[in-house]
């Protein structure tokens, strides 16, 4: 349950010199985005568009040297919860009934939508899976940035990141002090002693936090971070955009105007 | 209650992508453009404990999952347009690197969280600024009304883009919705009580509007950051 030990898969991973690796971040989050798009945005039944998309992540993923075990390690934090969430639908959506189970009626209409929104997230999710494994976070954030998104919104991101690590070590710290004075558990979810021990998180995450912070002052910080090497756009990087963005935008179109 | 991509019909998740959009963007101005050297690690501190708050996670039927917000902490101790930023941000880095939550549904999460559930909690807690005297006991309360508010106003919210799309009806997905997030509202109480309390009894100038501290939306004499 605790995500925390989860920061590892928020790293890089895969093969760091591929070609997918060393693409300019904007065109990786423009790219694998737009792949996204198409499938969410796509009819229920669009098979053809769901099919071009898995394809051309299916392409990415090669290119970058990850193998299905590492997206699915990082699926899985998300991937099962949802289809879990949305195995549901076909019980509540209304339409024709093909199956019963016990007092629950499948409908036709309700395991279509199942078959689509599944398709949909799967896509979405191992989309996003590709960029936070080929692309580090602090490009992710180059990238917005020089997508004009609003600096302090870039700001207040950089800043969370920095903490998220602040607050895993201060959990770390405060489970061995619990541990070490007798502290266990009885039910997963005991409010009380977890909103004791949130605000002693917090103060603690706070306090070490406002050191951090001077002394990332103190070392020139001025909120934004120094870049060795500006990001300039080359040919391999149009070309990936455009091999990512243009069949599959062109599918799109096409499943448009035949419908 | 992070709405996956594939559950929102387009339409839906445009006009509430221009909606979260409009919001975050007044609630930007509003915080400015700088950050000082009280403000930032409070800001980065929140969004982080937020971010990892909302991490516990667990699903409810009808077509998604419940965990704690965070919201009305964040609104308490930032005051309501800089949470709605900070929780857009959260929500931001959870759906590009953590794939939890849509790319295409940011809109409709941020929209339920940031602006219903950040928005909602700060307007609480003000409103129980003007009217109950600034006692301890005032501030734990009206957190406590806001965390649970801020958390059934998100689910309602939810619950209304899932109807209105046609993804699962809404006479399914509604009591479900509400029935688990009056529980999971209950815990964020608990929690934001605690927390709210822990920091009054240390570091009261880190609450917002809390006997005339400076928020982090007020003009501070030394902008240190991103002026």
């Amino acid at each position: 349950m605790s995500g925390l030990h989860d920061l590892s898969l928020a790293s890089v991973a895969g093969d760091p010199r591929s070609a997918v690796h060393r693409r300019d971040p904007r065109v990786k989050l423009l790219g694998l985005g737009s792949v996204t798009l198409v499938a969410v945005s796509a009819p229920v039944s669009a098979w053809p568009a769901y099919a071009g998309c898995a394809a051309v992540l299916t392409g990415v993923a090669i290119a970058a040297r990850l193998s299905p075990a590492t997206i699915w390690r990082r699926a899985r934090v998300i991937l099962p919860l949802v289809l879990f969430a949305a195995a549901f639908i076909p019980f509540v959506r209304e339409g024709r009934v093909v199956a019963s189970v016990g007092p629950f009626d499948l409908t036709a209409e309700g395991l279509s939508t199942f078959a689509g929104v599944a398709a949909k997230t799967a896509i979405g999710t191992v989309s996003a899976v590709l960029l936070g494994a080929t692309t580090s976070f602090p490009d992710v954030l180059r990238a917005l940035e020089r997508l004009r998104t609003p600096r302090l919104f870039v700001l207040v991101a950089m800043l969370t990141y920095r903490y998220v690590f602040v607050v895993a070590g201060e959990v770390r710290r405060m489970r061995t002090a619990m541990r070490a004075r007798g502290y266990r558990p009885r039910h997963l979810l005991q409010a009380g002693p977890v909103g004791h021990a949130a605000g002693a998180l917090f103060l603690r995450a706070h306090g070490r936090g406002e050191r951090i912070y001077l002394a990332m002052a103190a070392r020139g910080f001025t909120g934004t971070m120094p870049q060795a090497v500006p990001l300039r756009l080359c040919a391999a990087d149009v070309l990936f955009l455009l091999a990512a963005a243009v069949p599959l935008v062109a599918l799109r179109l096409t499943l448009e105007v035949m419908a | 209650m992070h709405i996956p991509d594939g559950f929102l019909d387009p339409g839906v998740a445009a006009a509430t992508g221009a909606l979260a959009a409009s919001a975050v963007g007044i609630g930007l101005r509003r915080t400015g453009t700088a950050l000082d050297e009280r403000t930032a690690p409070l800001v980065g501190v929140t969004g982080a404990f937020v971010f990892a708050a909302q991490m516990l996670n667990f699903p409810v039927a009808g077509g998604t999952s419940g965990h704690v917000l965070g919201a009305a902490l964040a609104a308490a101790l930032l005051g309501p347009w800089t949470a709605c930023v900070v929780l857009a941000v959260v929500l931001t880095l959870q759906a590009f690197v953590f794939a939890d939550g849509g790319v295409a549904a940011l809109g409709a999460n941020v929209l339920n969280m940031g602006v219903v559930g950040g928005l909602g909690a700060g307007l609480i807690l003000a409103a129980g600024r003007r009217a109950l005297p600034q006692t301890r006991g005032a501030l734990l309360g009206t957190g406590a009304v806001a965390a649970w508010s801020a958390v059934m106003l998100s689910a309602l919210a939810c619950s209304i883009e899932l109807g209105v799309s046609g993804t699962v009806p809404l006479a399914t997905v509604l009591p479900a919705m509400l029935g688990v997030h009056a529980l999971i509202g209950a815990g964020e109480a608990v929690i934001t009580v605690a927390a709210l309390g822990a920091v009054l009894a240390s570091r009261p100038d880190l609450i917002h509007g809390w006997r005339g501290t400076p928020g982090v939306a007020s003009a501070h004499p030394r902008p240190v950051l991103g002026g």
